[in-house]
Order: structure tokens, then C-alpha cells, then sequence
């Protein structure tokens, strides 16, 4: 391409908008976006080759480190697979756990991607609304496992800890709360004209385009397919919960945001059921107990894919035989997400640019992997 | 009795030419600290109100309720090191934050601001055409936004630049055609209509009441000269990373940030001065200058709302709404005072 005649800028990598390292290479005509390429791998840290290297059980904190905003949802991603090849069943009571916990994740990611998302477009005030509420759900966290972001919470074959009684009334005080505070941020955003200009119409994601690219996640769902790997592929105990996929036929910006909002309402949903329906039992396998965890072994390969709040995430394990996978392999929600940024950004504004990265819910944990 | 012919009695024995010297220099003096003043205590109050707004604490760690923080960031300002581009055009790089702040300064010492006791009028400049003077000051600062744009020789900073020219010529328009309409109307009452002080005087009804459409003109182009949020297009932080002022560090940023707050406090200044009947109010006489301090705080707090509620304005809508809406507005508004004057003798 003839770049003679218009500015090249470099976005990021160190950008107040980029979220993390995103470096974004874009050819201007005045302030009209003629060309963008996303440059990637600043925060690329192997985590593919670490997995290779290490037991099955230390495998989680590298998942953990992927997509760090919803590292439950990343756990339990990894574990569908790691307990495939480890021929290691899952106790009901541990099942409906991660679902709480993955759930609770979902909101907590999110929360993050609206305040972030506010900050984007210039408003301040949002994103504290989003972090007090995240907060409480940190504060679950940290209850049930002792950190906040990098949880480290399931193991193989169950959880770590079993879920306190403290801890679930602490959950119900969280979703009785909830869904009021939700509106709130909601209407801080909706109510505004502003918000509506710089959103609505913009970055306009055709339905085949978004197949075609591999789009999934609220991104895909905002583009008017209904996929969800939870309801089309249900695993954990998903099948047993009743709860919609938001689904909208718009496939701008604002979309993105009513469909991410509506997801959060049915996490709560979910968690409420799930709280409701937690059976009494073991919390974890004893195949996978501490003392035997380094010593679990692993045979054949397997492919699992969880819904994350981003999108599909895809774990796949070759297993050799020994303590440590063979391979890994992470099918990155965001990376996809990512690569369609060029079609949805071409001829618009540096303002939209911003607009349109900022409704892809960057996390760069799981894009450079 | 004024703040001016106060100082020049206690100096009167150095004869006619040192004790205006004296008295003019002295006068500048405290206006400088006025100013100054009420800089500090709008910044502090922008925080206290913002984390209102948004469930924080707040600044509470420097010095009793935080308000000593102002000054610890100042500090860190001056000591942080400063880096200069290295293909800059040196001069005016270094010029434009200063002309943002003298267009800033000069501005405050042509308010009126009314009476304190034992002085007198606080008023400084005692030009007949203040009205005049104080826009041609605040003309001076968007100079400085644009020349730190293009000296920087970033792809930002001129982005930025090229935004704030845009920007300043569609709100100026309409904001100056909402003053000849005020001008129109206290020409009918008074001999010296481009005079502040007479402006005030001649408000028996203020202005903001008679001409509703003129005071929402001037209050969307005081947002748009202070560039917050919703039109901060010259900064944009999150598109432009901090769009003119990208290249400057230490405490020349610190003046640019200055510049910010102090064109909000100017704003509403003149908002009350122009609209809402200045310094009137119950004993005027001594203490007009409260009256007119309360006044711009509650358009401080007003402007610091719509600063935090609303997210930014693209750049062509912001042009769509300067020439489309406030520029049509203002011609109307223009035609509802010349008949309100001319037709009815008001």
C-alpha cells in the first residue's frame, strides 16, 4: 500500500486506551483511519511452552495468568481438558462451585471491561461504580481462596477448599444487591446522548464477517448469532441451569455493551440457581488429593472449550503418559476477537478507533499468551 | 472608593507618578493572589467533589481533610524531571505554557468583583471597554494550546492542535454573538456598554433570566473553552494520549493543568458577571464580592458535573453542534434582545 501522503501513528504500545501492550500501527488521512495493524507479543510469555514443562496441577497458575480478570473462567477452561486426559471424575458439589465461581468471574471481568470501557470514552465517574461491586466479588474470592486476581482456587478433580456457609450467605448478600447497583451503571452510561452518538452504528461487525474472522463470545452474540458454548455444549453443570443468551441483531458498539450488560444479569441468575442447587458431598476427587497431585498421569489428548466472558476458550492437552502434558495448545477468545479490528475500524475516526478496540474487551494475559 | 485609590493615599507623599506606580503594582499583587487563591481552592474542591461522586474518600493524607495536597503535587511537579523533545521548535515550546497562563491571569484582573470592606472596589483594570479586553485575553490562551501542539513535532501533540483550532472556531462564534446581545441589552440602560462594572449595574433583571438561549450558548462555549470533558478535544487523553500537552513535563505541564481548572474558575466568573447579576446581592455594598464568589462556585460545581457525567464528544459532531445548533441559537437569541431593547425600551 502507497503510504505517501498520510501519517502513520503508532497507538501504544504505552497508550491510555490500548489496555496493556496493544500496539496499533494506523495510517491517517487527517483524522479518517485509512489502515490499522495490530502488532501483538509484548506481553508474550510462553505460557504454552511453561505448561509443557511443569505437572499438571502447577499448569493452573499459568492459566490463571492468561485472561486475569476472570481466572476462574481460565481455570475451569484448563481443568475440562487436564481431567479428560487425567481420566479424573469431577464430584457434583465441585462442579456446581466452578460454576459459581466461573460465573462470578464473569461478572467480575465484566464489571472491569464497562469501567474500562467508560474511560475509553472519556467518562470518569463509571468506573468506580463497576470497581465497587467487583470488589465484593474480590472479597468472595479472597475468601474462598486467598487472593484476589490470580485465584489459583480449582484443582484437579474438585477445588481447592470447600465453599464455606459464611461464604455463601456472603454470595447471596452480593446478589441481593446486585442487580439494582447493575441498573445504576447501566443507566450512567445509557441515559447519556453522548454515549449514544459515540456508540451507536459504530463499528458495525456483519454476521458472516464475524464467522468468518471467528469471532465469538458477546461480540459474535451481538452480531446476531446465538452461540454459546454453555448452552450449545454444556459443561460443568450448565445443562441443569436455566438462563438466556442475550442475543442482539445490531452489531455496533452499543450492542456489544447491552449484550455484555444482559450477561452479567444472567450470571446472576445463574449463581442464584447454582447457590440454590449446591448438594452436600465431597469437594474434590481423592485421585486428586494434595499428596497425589504432582503424581497424576496423563494419557491421550483432549479438546475442551468453556465459554469466558471474552469468547470460546479452546484448551487442548496431548498427554504422553507421564506427569507433565505433552502439549498445549490455548485457542485465545481475544486474539480472534482482535483480528477483526482492521475490517471494523477501516475509514472511521481516531475517537472510533478507540470506541471499537475498547468493545472488543482487550485483556493481553491471553492474546500474547 | 476602590482597592486602587486606597493604596494610592498611604503613598501619596511620593507624589502622583510613584504612588500609582506603587498603588497599581500592589493592586496586581493581591489580585495575583486572589486569583491564586481561589485556584487552590477550587482544585481541592474538584477533588473532594469528584470522589463525592464517584463513592471515594478523597485527598485525606496531606496535612488536616488533604488540604495540603495540592501543594505536595506541586512539589512533585517541580521535582519531577523535566524532558524536552528533541526536535522541538524551541521557543515557542517554551513560550506556550506561559501564554496560557498570562492569557489566564490577565483575564481574572478585568472581572469586577465587587465591593470588601474598608477598600472599597476590588475591580482592577478601570478601562471603559473591559468587555473588549477581557476577550481578547482569553483569546490569548487557545494561541498557547495550538503553538505547544505544533512546536512538540508529535503526531499527537498536532492532532491535538489541529483539534483545538477546529474546536475554537466553531464555539467562539456563537459565544461572542451571545455577548453583543448582552452588550445590545445594557446599552439601553447605560452609557458605557462595554464596561463589566456598568454591565452589572445595568442588571435590574439579570440577563441569564431575559435571555435564556444566550446564557445556555455561553455556558456550552465556557465548557468548550475550559476543554473538559465532554469537549476536551485538544487533550482527548484516552484517543491522543494527552493530546497538545503531550510532549511537556514537570511543572510546564503543571500550567497547562493550571490553565485548565483556572479557565473553568474564568468561565464562571464571567457566566455570573455576564448573566446572573455579577456581584448583587443583600449588602452588596460590603460584601459584594461574596455574592459574586458564590455564584461562580455554584457554576464550578455545575461545570464539575457535567465534566464527570459525560463521556467525549466526537470532533465532527462537536462541529455539527457549533455551527448547526449554537451558532442559529445565538442569531436567534441576538434577535430576541434587539426587540426586547429596541421594541419594548426595556
Amino acid at each position: 500500500m502507497d503510504s505517501s501522503g498520510w501519517t502513520e501513528l503508532n497507538i501504544g504500545p504505552q497508550h491510555p486506551s490500548t489496555h496493556g501492550v496493544l500496539r496499533l500501527k494506523v495510517k491517517l488521512d487527517g483524522e479518517i483511519i485509512k489502515d490499522v495493524e495490530p502488532v501483538i507479543g509484548y506481553l508474550h510469555r510462553n505460557a504454552e511452552k511453561l505448561c509443557e514443562m511443569s505437572y499438571y496441577c502447577d499448569n493452573l497458575i499459568y492459566f490463571d495468568r492468561l485472561d486475569y480478570v476472570a481466572s476462574m473462567i481460565m481455570e475451569s477452561g484448563f481443568l475440562e481438558a487436564a481431567e479428560k486426559v487425567l481420566d479424573i471424575e469431577v464430584p457434583e458439589r465441585a462442579k456446581w462451585i466452578r460454576v459459581i465461581m466461573s460465573e462470578l468471574s464473569r461478572i467480575a471481568s465484566h464489571l472491569v471491561w464497562a469501567g474500562a470501557f467508560g474511560l475509553d470514552l472519556g467518562m470518569l465517574t463509571p468506573f468506580f461504580y463497576c470497581f465497587i461491586q467487583r470488589e465484593k466479588i474480590l472479597n468472595i474470592f479472597t475468601e474462598v481462596c486467598g487472593s484476589r486476581q490470580q485465584t489459583n482456587y480449582m484443582s484437579i478433580g474438585g477445588v481447592y477448599q470447600d465453599l464455606q456457609e459464611e461464604t455463601i450467605t456472603h454470595i447471596w448478600e452480593f446478589l441481593k444487591q446486585f442487580p439494582e447497583k447493575l441498573e445504576e451503571i447501566y443507566k450512567l452510561f445509557i441515559k447519556n446522548d453522548i454515549f449514544f452518538s459515540r456508540t451507536k452504528d459504530i463499528g458495525y461487525l456483519p454476521k458472516d464477517v464475524a464467522i468468518d474472522y471467528g469471532v465469538t463470545g458477546p461480540m459474535l452474540r451481538a452480531s446476531g448469532v446465538p452461540y454459546d458454548v454453555r448452552k450449545d455444549e454444556p459443561y460443568l453443570t450448565y445443562d441443569k441451569v436455566n438462563f438466556d443468551v442475550p442475543v442482539s441483531q445490531k452489531g455496533d458498539v452499543l450492542a456489544r455493551f447491552v449484550v455484555r450488560f444482559e450477561e452479567m444479569r444472567q450470571s446472576a441468575r445463574i449463581v442464584k440457581q447454582a447457590l440454590e442447587k449446591l448438594p452436600d458431598g465431597p469437594y474434590f476427587n481423592p485421585k486428586g488429593k494434595k499428596s497425589l497431585m504432582i503424581r497424576v498421569r496423563g494419557n491421550g489428548e483432549a479438546y475442551s472449550r468453556v465459554e469466558s466472558s471474552k469468547g470460546e476458550l479452546g484448551t487442548y492437552i496431548v498427554a504422553d503418559g507421564s506427569v507433565r502434558p505433552y502439549r498445549v495448545r490455548i485457542r485465545s477468545p481475544t486474539f480472534k476477537n482482535l483480528s477483526v479490528l482492521p475490517v471494523l475500524a477501516k475509514d472511521t475516526m481516531i475517537a472510533d478507533l478507540v470506541s471499537i478496540s475498547g468493545s472488543i474487551d482487550l485483556v493481553f494475559g491471553e492474546v500474547d499468551r | 472608593m476602590s482597592l486602587l485609590t486606597v493604596f494610592q493615599s498611604w503613598f501619596s507623599p511620593l507624589g502622583h507618578f510613584w504612588s500609582y506606580a506603587i498603588a497599581y503594582f500592589l493592586e496586581a499583587v493581591v489580585g495575583l493572589i486572589l486569583a491564586a487563591l481561589s485556584l487552590i481552592i477550587m482544585i481541592y474542591l474538584f477533588r473532594k467533589y469528584m470522589a463525592r461522586l464517584q463513592r471515594r474518600i478523597g485527598p485525606n493524607r496531606v496535612g488536616k481533610y488533604g488540604l495540603l495536597q495540592l501543594i505536595a503535587d506541586a512539589m512533585k511537579l517541580m521535582g519531577k524531571e523535566v524532558i524536552f523533545p528533541a526536535r522541538r521548535d524551541d521557543l515557542p515550546y517554551r513560550v506556550a505554557p506561559l501564554l496560557v497562563i498570562f492569557g489566564l491571569f490577565a483575564a481574572f484582573f478585568i472581572i469586577p468583583y465587587g465591593n470588601i470592606p474598608y477598600f472599597g472596589s476590588l475591580t482592577i483594570s478601570h478601562s471603559d471597554v473591559t468587555v473588549i479586553l477581557l476577550f481578547a485575553f482569553m483569546a490569548i490562551m487557545p494561541i498557547g494550546e495550538v503553538l505547544a501542539g505544533i512546536s512538540s513535532k508529535n503526531k499527537y501533540s498536532l492532532t491535538g492542535a489541529m483539534r483545538a483550532v477546529a474546536k475554537d472556531i466553531s464555539f467562539e462564534v456563537p459565544m461572542m454573538l451571545s455577548i453583543i446581545a448582552v452588550v445590545l441589552m445594557s446599552s439601553a440602560r447605560t452609557a458605557n456598554a462595554l464596561n463589566l462594572q456598568s454591565i452589572i449595574t445595568s442588571q435590574v433583571i439579570p440577563y441569564g433570566i431575559l435571555e435564556p438561549l444566550g446564557i445556555f450558548v455561553f455556558f456550552v462555549a465556557t465548557v468548550a473553552r475550559a476543554s473538559h470533558t465532554p469537549f476536551d478535544l485538544g487533550e482527548s487523553e484516552s484517543e491522543l494520549v494527552s493530546g497538545f500537552s503531550t510532549e511537556y513535563t514537570g511543572l510546564r505541564f503543571g500550567l497547562f493543568y493550571m490553565g485548565l481548572f483556572g479557565s473553568i474558575f474564568l468561565g464562571s466568573l464571567i457566566l455570573s458577571v455576564f448573566y446572573l447579576g455579577g456581584y448583587h446581592g443583600p449588602f452588596a455594598g460590603s460584601i459584594g464580592w461574596v455574592w459574586l464568589m458564590v455564584r461562580a462556585f455554584i457554576l464550578v460545581l455545575i461545570f464539575f458535573t457535567v465534566w464527570l457525567a459525560m463521556p467525549r464528544i466526537r470532533i465532527d459532531k462537536f462541529m455539527d453542534l457549533g455551527w448547526k445548533y449554537l451558532l442559529p441559537i445565538s442569531f436567534i437569541n441576538l434577535v430576541i434582545s434587539g426587540v426586547l431593547t429596541l421594541g419594548f425600551g426595556w
